[in-house]
C-alpha cells in the first residue's frame, strides 16, 4: 500500500487541481510527495501589497501524522516577507506548524493560516533574535525547538 | 458527562514522583549547564544542533518500542527497588488482586490512545466469540462517521486513518487477502509497532474523541481547562489544541469521551505512590450501554499510560 504520506497528498492534489486555491495562493510545483510549492500573497490593504512570496512544503513519509516542513524560499531572489514571526532565512516561528500541528490541518489551510498571519501584521521587522537563529538554525525547521510566546501578532 | 463515573483523579505531588519518560514531563537537566538565561549565541554551532537534538530525542522516548511484549509487572516493580517504597508497596498490591502482567508504550504523548486502542482490539480478538464481538465492534465503529462529518471533519481527513483500524478489526472475522493470515497477538502486536498503522489508528481516536467532545458540548465545557495555566476554554479551542494535535496527553474528559463513542468500560489504576498502605485507586469509565462489559485496564504512572492485565 502506499505511503500514508502519498494517500493523503494524492487527495489533496486532486482537492487543489477540482476545486483551485483559495484567492491570492497558487501552487506553483508538485511533481512528488516530497516537495511542493506555492506562491502566497496578500489580497487588499495589507503592509505586504504587491509582494509575493514562495512557500516551500516538504513532507515526510509520516504526514499528515507528523507536520510538514514549511519555510518561505529565499533562492533565486526570492526573500522572506519581512514579519516578527519570519527569519530572513525563511523559516516561519507558527504553533501550527510545532506544536499544534494536527492531521486536521491540510496543505492549503496551512497557506491560508499564513496569508492571514501576514494579512494582520502591523509592523514590518525582523524576529529580535533573527541574526542569531539564522546563524546557527539546522536546514530544517522542524529541527528547531521553537518558543511561542506570541500568537496575536 | 452524568452518567459516566468520573470521580476526582488524585491529586499528585510531584516531588515524590519518580521519573517518567513522557514528551510533556519538564526536560531533565542537560550535561552541559544551559538554561533558559544563556545566550542562544554563546554557543557554538555544534552545541546549539546538539542541544535540538537531545530535546528532540528526549521528546520521543524513541528506544522503546511504541507498543511492547506482554511483561510481568515485577519487570517494572525492579526500576522502583531504589526508589520510593510506596510505589513497589503498590505494585504488590497489584500483582495481589491478580493484575500481574503489564504491556508498556512508548512515551510519546499518544500512549492513552495507543493503549486503549490496542487493549481493545486485543479484547475484541481473544472473547469468547471473537466474531461476534467484532461485528459489533465494526457497526459502533461505522456509526462514528458521521459523528465525525457532524463535528465537521471531511472525509478526505479521517478516512485513511478509519480504514486502518476498520481493517484490523475485519480481520478478526477474516483472514488478510495478501498474508491469509487472521489477525492473532504476533500479528496484533506487529500492526501496532508499525508506525503508519499504530500512529494511524492513534489519529482515528483523537478525532473520534474531539467529535464526541464537540456532539456533547453542553457535558463537556465545564470540564475544559489549559492543563498548564488551568484557564477555562472554548471548547474547539479545547479540541484542536489537546485533542487533535498528536501527542498531547489525555486527560478525564479525553477519557471519557473515547469511552463514550466506542461504547468501552476503562478502568485506569493510578499508580501515584499517594497511598502508603499501598493500595491502588481506580477511575472508572462506565457506559451504560456496555455495562456487561469487561472494562479494559490501563496502568497510570503521572504523565504516561500502559496497558494493565488481569489474568487472575
Amino acid at each position: 500500500m502506499a505511503s500514508i504520506s502519498a494517500r493523503r497528498l494524492s487527495k489533496e492534489l486532486k482537492e487543489i487541481m477540482n476545486e483551485g486555491c483559495p484567492v491570492g495562493i497558487t501552487l506553483l510545483k508538485a511533481e512528488d510527495f516530497v516537495s511542493w510549492q506555492f506562491t502566497i500573497q496578500v489580497m487588499g490593504e495589507s503592509l505586504y501589497k504587491d509582494e509575493i512570496f514562495t512557500l516551500l512544503f516538504r513532507f515526510d513519509r509520516d504526514y499528515p501524522i507528523s507536520s510538514p516542513a514549511v519555510q518561505f524560499v529565499t533562492v533565486d531572489g526570492k526573500v522572506s516577507p519581512v514579519h516578527p514571526h519570519v527569519y530572513s532565512n525563511g523559516h516561519i516561528c507558527a504553533s501550527i506548524l510545532g506544536s499544534e500541528w494536527s492531521p486536521v490541518l491540510s496543505v492549503i489551510s496551512v497557506c491560508v493560516t499564513l496569508q492571514s498571519m501576514l494579512a494582520s501584521c502591523k509592523k514590518k521587522e525582523r524576529p529580535a533574535d533573527n541574526d542569531r537563529y539564522v546563524r546557527h538554525a539546522p536546514d530544517n525547521p522542524k529541527k528547531t525547538q521553537w518558543h511561542y510566546d506570541d500568537d496575536t501578532v | 458527562m452524568s452518567d459516566i463515573t468520573t470521580p476526582v483523579a488524585p491529586k499528585l505531588e510531584p516531588a515524590a514522583l519518580p521519573p517518567v519518560d513522557d514528551v510533556n514531563a519538564p526536560p531533565p537537566p542537560l550535561a552541559v549547564p544551559v538554561t533558559e538565561a544563556t545566550e542562544l549565541s554563546q554557543l557554538t554551532t555544534a552545541q546549539v544542533y546538539e542541544l535540538n537534538q537531545s530535546l528532540l530525542d528526549e521528546a520521543s522516548d524513541v528506544e522503546r518500542p511504541l507498543i511492547d511484549q506482554l511483561l510481568p509487572i515485577s519487570a517494572l516493580r525492579a526500576e522502583y527497588e531504589n526508589g520510593n517504597p510506596a510505589f513497589t508497596k503498590q505494585i504488590d498490591w497489584l500483582t495481589e488482586k491478580g493484575y500481574q502482567y503489564i504491556r508498556r508504550t512508548r512515551g510519546d504523548g499518544d500512549c492513552f490512545y495507543r493503549s486503549l486502542a490496542f487493549a481493545y482490539v486485543e479484547q475484541i480478538m481473544s472473547s469468547i466469540q471473537p466474531d461476534d464481538s467484532a461485528q459489533k465492534a465494526l457497526t459502533v465503529l461505522r456509526d462514528t462517521k458521521p459523528m465525525l462529518e457532524q463535528a465537521g471533519f471531511q472525509e478526505i481527513v479521517y478516512q485513511d486513518f478509519y480504514e486502518e483500524l476498520e481493517s484490523l478489526l475485519l480481520r478478526v472475522l477474516r483472514p488478510n487477502e495478501i498474508t491469509h493470515q487472521r489477525l492473532d497477538t504476533v500479528t496484533l502486536l506487529q500492526s501496532f509497532q508499525t508506525p503508519e498503522v499504530s500512529n494511524s489508528i492513534v489519529v482515528y481516536l483523537r478525532l473520534l474523541t474531539s467529535a464526541q467532545v464537540r456532539a456533547d458540548p453542553d457535558a463537556f465545557a465545564p470540564f475544559l481547562f489549559h492543563p498548564e495555566i488551568g484557564e477555562p476554554l472554548e471548547v474547539r479551542e479545547f479540541c484542536e489544541a489537546f485533542i487533535e494535535a498528536v501527542g498531547k496527553e489525555a486527560d478525564h474528559v479525553q477519557m471519557t469521551a473515547l469511552s463514550r463513542a466506542l461504547g468501552l468500560n476503562v478502568d485506569v489504576a493510578y499508580l501515584d505512590g499517594r497511598d502508603s498502605s499501598g493500595q491502588v485507586d481506580f477511575v472508572q469509565f462506565r457506559n451504560p450501554e456496555g455495562s456487561t462489559l469487561t472494562p479494559i485496564t490501563l496502568l497510570y504512572r503521572p504523565g504516561h499510560y500502559d496497558i494493565l492485565l488481569n489474568m487472575g
